[in-house]
């Protein structure tokens, strides 16, 4: 029950983060005095949803996900640990600092100066398809250990 | 003075320049490693005598050089456009996610 817990948290929290990167996104678009602080404070979020997806997803993939990698490295789709996996734990890195960047990036000047704008605008958004490719791997992964399940 | 005034007002922020830049450099040096490691069994033990595993050794480096690169370049006040950091940064995000996912295809 605990594991799979944690196997439902991970792409939960990665949601949550895609979702807050949205509403960064939105806000920015409407940047002024009055919405700032909403701005900053869904950036915060979108980075905290993040490491939380980090923690979980990582603990589970060092404790757990071994039995998984054996089971779909002899099903019919290995693909989905070999290419989907390896990619998505090291590009999720990358992700995982984007979304710390972002509410760095949206305690700048976004008010005042387009450039801080555009540059939030382009984080969050990058932040948001990143994320959504996440999810879209975990499925693939996830389909690849049922399919290996089914075939024995 | 005129162009001081425009130069700055076209810049993000030191801060922001400069984890903006250490994003850059760090996914960058992240999907090499993920190459180096995974060519050579030597340096992927040495990851794993760290922490235990080489993927929480990968993850706990990157943070560092983030943190650390980014503190450093904050300091600094480069003279780098708004435009041109955010064309590092997603030219940085794309080369890198190329080069981690172009390994494991090939």
């Amino acid at each position: 029950m605990f594991r799979e817990l944690i196997l439902m948290l991970h792409p939960t929290f990665g949601v949550l983060a895609v979702i807050a990167s949205v509403w960064v996104f939105v806000e920015t678009l409407n940047a002024r005095d009055a919405n700032i602080a909403r701005l900053r404070g869904a950036g915060v979020l979108a980075a905290i949803m993040m490491w939380l997806a980090y923690i979980v997803g990582g603990y589970w993939y060092v404790v757990y996900y071994g039995a998984d990698k054996a089971l779909i490295k002899a099903g019919p789709w290995p693909f989905a640990h070999g290419f989907v996996m390896e990619t998505k734990e090291h590009v999720f890195l990358m992700l995982l600092l984007l979304a710390t960047f972002l509410p760095i990036a949206a305690y700048g000047d976004v008010v005042k100066k387009q450039v801080a704008r555009n540059l939030v605008l382009w984080t969050s958004a990058l932040v948001v398809l990143m994320g959504l490719a996440m999810e879209g791997a975990g499925a693939v992964i996830n389909m690849g250990v049922k399919v290996a399940l089914l075939a024995n | 003075m005129a162009k001081s005034q425009t130069s700055a007002a076209d810049r993000a922020g030191a801060t922001v320049t400069g984890y903006g830049v250490s994003y850059a450099i760090t996914s960058i040096a992240s999907a090499l490693l993920v190459v180096l490691k995974e060519s050579s069994e030597s340096v992927l033990q040495f990851l794993v005598a760290i922490t235990g595993h080489h993927w929480v050794t990968h993850g706990l480096l990157v943070m560092i050089v983030f943190v650390a690169v980014g503190a450093v370049l904050a300091r600094r006040d480069m003279n780098l456009s708004g435009n041109a950091l955010i064309a590092t940064i997603v030219g940085s995000t794309v080369v890198s996610g190329l080069i981690i996912s172009g390994f494991f295809i090939l």
